[in-house]
């Protein structure tokens, strides 16, 4: 061809394929579908109809009751169960996207071995092959074994693990995951047993107060009992009559209750004990309120110093002074010591003060009033033992000296958790074998020898005591609502068929399988909700109620409240106040928690309500200190504390004190899954190994922190426009911008 | 080497014709205005007209049609309860029988599309044959589908009933 492509003709070839193409694209709307019918159909399944199943939720300690929608044998959707004392048809953001933790696509699908620790070069393995690996190892280890729980172990699992440890000498199982210290669940029961003489977890009665005085406590985040207290703050808000309760927020960082709160006080870390003491002591000096009042103020408090507590909080003895009126005036008022507090050095005396504050109110078991959890009825029901920080410390000494043969660890993951100062990573070195039964591997199960996955929650058998319970004690079920998946077995049952094979541990678990167990316990409760009579029948109305209960509350006369003076001591931090200026906060989103909710692509991608940030971590700095330290939003900072550092963006936030910065907790795996892994940092790498003088806690939150620039950025992914939201806090008149 | 003119105008005539041939093809593939459509091709040659002969009752196969949103098709166990004992030298039923452990893959005949919400419980308990939307499937051989279920079809008779009005409501299927 001597002529080459002219303009005319490109247009015209172009034309004519772009038709073409439109053409041949565009298909016919009807394409034959292929129908796979049932082989065999499943027993009560219709086609085209919906079945629901209850079981209980297995995401946090709360244990709520839910529902599952199975269509043709699938799971689809997950619901509150409106039957269930706790959560009456509610539920959180946790629970609805526990479905993807039974489809996730790295779960593990037989048991894996693993030739180098840490190496992740897993290698599958028959069933039968794991088992006799476990049980030689377990029958030579004897009373050199060791069990580790998180703190959403089923009862009847933490039943076997007890039961199977006693037989073979060892120690009882530990029961610690990060859950249990950002909650505040020991020092509530420190609390309650010098108040009460209880060992129980406090139940507050939002519903029938009128005004109420949060010290850090996130009612509608991540707390005790999320969902039941966001149903009861509901209440709270819209009583008979149009009254609406009062809200007193006290917390370094605006949390998502305090933004709902008619007062917000940016009180000093820490101080929150104090505050609650200093008001306490102006309603006796004062004679505020009524006699009875006065008078218990009086027998609750030593002298106080109020202009120091002034000073140390940040809050006018003005203002401290109209506080402790409105609480002494107010009819029905209620003082919420929070999870904040748990992390504090003085956490015990702290929770203590702020609970003496519901004394001098006189409100203990009255409406509107705090009361304690239910005790368990008499039958052969377990709730699992949180364990304290001795415990753990306890236990990973054991592990350095070479005293435990084989750690079997379900449901924690301390190898991500634990402050590093706490020496698991060597101390795990030091024992010969080490079996995870994790579903999908996470940072501890790198560690592991052996993985035996359990099944997913709702492929699983069980129970759960709920606790806190409101009135009545509650017992959830747990029951498979679809076909296993994968072949897999639960841990229960390997568990009873280590039993079988040693002498001392089938005596103590005489029991085929785990469904033979709970059949035999269920059957030994009380008469409760559901009716019936005889093995067979109360296990099916377990199973379908959701759980037992009784028909009627039980509620306990209250006990008599003790009288005797309190003290707070002053909070202490890590860190020297002049190399390390800022406190630091860290606390857990209602998203992604403290860690195992970064598995789960609905919570990771679901936008955290007070920054509308999603799948990172931020380090949130107040306006004024960030102009100071020349650094704005997502320009990654260096936060190092005296036990660790760490980097990442800022977000300016003006709801937190400008000496305090506020790290949300939960990101930054190592494994856990492609949803998890390599997303943000883990700002437990901050944390020292100190506990508070009971033990019992850590000091997550009693750490000073420096922040340096780094020079780089990570651009954050919002969902609103960040200058945006910050409009927002200056409107509602929060001081700072 | 160079095309003479001449010839050029040929080739242009004889591209352009196959074109109109081409596109109209196209379009005839696209738009098929006719009322019962191609038959997809079964794996196992389905006689409905046999079964019905042979007095079985439509529901004895798709129970679901009296209580679920959805008929269903009859499970592999259904088909073989009978067959263990029915007809079993035909070489038909012997393609059953490979099937005995997993699901046959049925071609789908007549199907909505998912923006629409259909219920067979209620149109049965209004007192509707199958035949009426499904033609007289007990006479066919090979089974078709004999009406396109397009609105237009569902509107004829929701349009002619007492309460056509409610009935009529774009929130009664589209939800």
């Amino acid at each position: 061809m001597s002529h080459g492509l002219t303009r005319r003709t490109f247009l015209k070839l172009s034309l004519a394929g772009a038709t073409t193409a439109v053409l041949t694209g565009c298909q016919s709307p009807r394409r034959w579908v292929t129908l796979e019918p049932y082989v065999t159909p499943p027993e009560q399944q219709v086609s085209g109809n919906d079945t629901w199943y209850a079981t209980t939720c297995r995401q946090c300690p709360a244990a709520c009751g839910v529902i599952v929608r199975i269509m043709n044998g699938r799971a689809i959707k997950i619901e509150g169960n409106p039957r269930h004392p706790i959560n009456q048809g509610k539920l959180c953001a946790h629970g609805q996207a526990s479905l993807q933790m039974l489809y996730h696509p790295d779960r593990l699908r037989s048991p894996i071995r693993q030739s180098q620790r840490g190496s992740r070069a897993f290698s599958p393995l028959t069933w039968e092959e794991a088992l006799n690996t476990l049980f030689a190892r377990v029958q030579a280890a004897g009373a050199n074994l060791a069990v580790w729980c998180g703190s959403t172990v089923p009862g009847h699992l933490y039943d076997i693990f007890q039961r199977f440890s006693k037989a073979m000498g060892a120690g009882a199982p530990i029961v610690y995951d990060a859950d249990i210290q950002l909650r505040n669940y020991h020092a509530l029961r420190s609390a309650d047993q010098t108040l009460f003489g209880a060992n129980a977890l406090p139940v507050y009665d939002l519903s029938h107060a009128d005004l109420i005085y949060s010290f850090g406590a996130d009612i509608f985040g991540p707390w005790l009992s999320d969902v039941r207290y966001g149903i009861e703050y509901g209440r709270f808000r819209t009583q008979p009559l149009g009254f609406r309760g009062y809200t007193v927020q006290f917390e370094p960082r605006l949390s998502m209750t305090g933004s709902r709160a008619d007062t917000w006080y940016a009180v000093r870390p820490g101080s929150e004990g104090l505050i609650a003491l200093a008001i306490a002591r102006l309603i006796a000096d004062q004679n505020l309120g009524s006699a009875e009042r006065v008078a218990r103020a009086k027998a609750l408090t030593a002298a106080v110093d109020v202009n120091a507590v002034a000073a140390t909080s940040s809050i006018a003895v003005d203002d401290l002074v109209n506080l402790a009126r409105r609480f002494a005036m107010a009819q029905r008022p209620l003082a919420i010591p929070g999870a904040a507090l748990a992390g504090q050095a003085n956490a015990v005396d702290a929770t203590t003060a702020v609970q003496a504050l519901n004394v001098v109110a006189g409100n203990f078991g009255q409406p509107g009033g705090l009361s304690l959890s239910q005790p368990l009825p008499d039958a052969p029901i377990v709730d699992p033992v949180m364990s304290t920080m001795v415990d753990v410390q306890r236990l990973i000494e054991r592990m350095h000296t070479g005293q435990v043969q084989v750690l079997l660890i379900y449901g924690a993951n301390p190898a991500y958790d634990l402050p590093v100062q706490l020496g698991f990573a060597q101390a795990i070195a030091n024992v010969p074998f080490v079996v995870s039964f994790a579903p999908i591997v996470d940072e501890t199960a790198a560690f592991a020898d052996l993985i035996l996955p359990d099944r997913t929650p709702l492929e699983s058998w069980g129970y759960r005591v709920a606790s806190p319970n409101f009135g009545v004690p509650v017992v959830g079920s747990l029951q498979p609502v679809v076909q296993p998946l994968y072949d897999l077995r639960s841990t229960a049952d390997v568990m009873l068929m280590m039993a079988r094979g040693l002498p001392d541990a089938a005596q103590a678990l005489p029991y085929a399988d785990e469904v033979a167990m709970l059949k035999d316990v269920i059957s030994k409760l009380p008469p409760g909700s559901g009716g019936g009579s005889g093995a067979d029948v109360l296990f099916a109305r377990f199973q379908q109620y959701g759980g037992w209960w009784p028909a009627t509350s039980t509620a306990t006369p209250p006990a008599t409240a003790s009288a005797k003076a309190l003290s707070v001591t002053p909070p202490t931090f890590q860190g020297n106040e002049e190399d390390y200026p800022f406190f630091l906060n860290l606390y857990m989103t209602i998203l992604v928690g403290s860690g195992q909710g970064a598995a789960l692509p609905w919570l990771q991608g679901s936008p955290e309500p007070m920054t509308s940030i999603s799948w990172q971590t931020w380090v949130q700095i107040h306006p004024d200190t960030a102009a100071k330290l020349g650094v704005t939003d997502h320009d990654v900072v260096r936060i190092t504390s005296p036990h660790g550092v760490i980097e990442a963006p800022v977000y300016l936030y003006p709801g937190l004190r400008p000496d305090t910065i506020a790290i949300p907790v939960g990101q930054g795996h190592t494994d856990l899954g492609r949803y998890a892994r390599n997303f943000g940092v883990n700002p437990f790498r901050l944390l020292g190994a100190t506990a508070e003088a009971s033990g019992a806690n850590l000091q997550w939150a009693a750490v000073r922190v420096k922040v340096e620039p780094t020079g780089k950025k990570e651009t954050l992914a919002t969902f609103e426009y960040i200058p945006g939201i910050r409009q927002g806090f200056v409107n509602k008149g929060v001081p700072g911008e | 080497m160079r095309i003479p003119a001449r010839s050029i105008s040929v080739w242009r005539l004889l591209a352009a014709a196959a074109g109109i041939v081409v596109t109209s093809a196209v379009f005839l593939l696209i738009f098929p205005w006719q009322k019962a459509e191609a038959v997809p091709r079964q794996l196992i040659p389905f006689p409905h007209v046999r079964m019905v002969n042979a007095g079985i009752p439509c529901l004895f196969c798709h129970p679901g049609a009296t209580k679920s949103p959805t008929a269903g098709i009859p499970s592999v166990d259904r088909c073989i309860g009978c067959h263990k004992t029915i007809a079993t030298s035909s070489p038909l039923i012997g393609r059953l029988f490979a099937y005995f452990d997993q699901p046959i893959p049925w071609q789908r005949i007549n199907q909505l599309p998912r923006f629409v919400h259909f219920s067979h419980e209620v149109h049965v308990a209004r007192g509707l044959n199958c035949e009426t939307c499904h033609g007289d499937v007990g006479k066919m051989d090979v089974t078709v589908a004999v009406y396109r279920f397009n609105m237009g079809f569902c509107l004829d008779c929701h349009a002619k009933q007492p309460n056509a009005q409610q009935l009529k409501d774009c929130g009664i299927c589209h939800y």
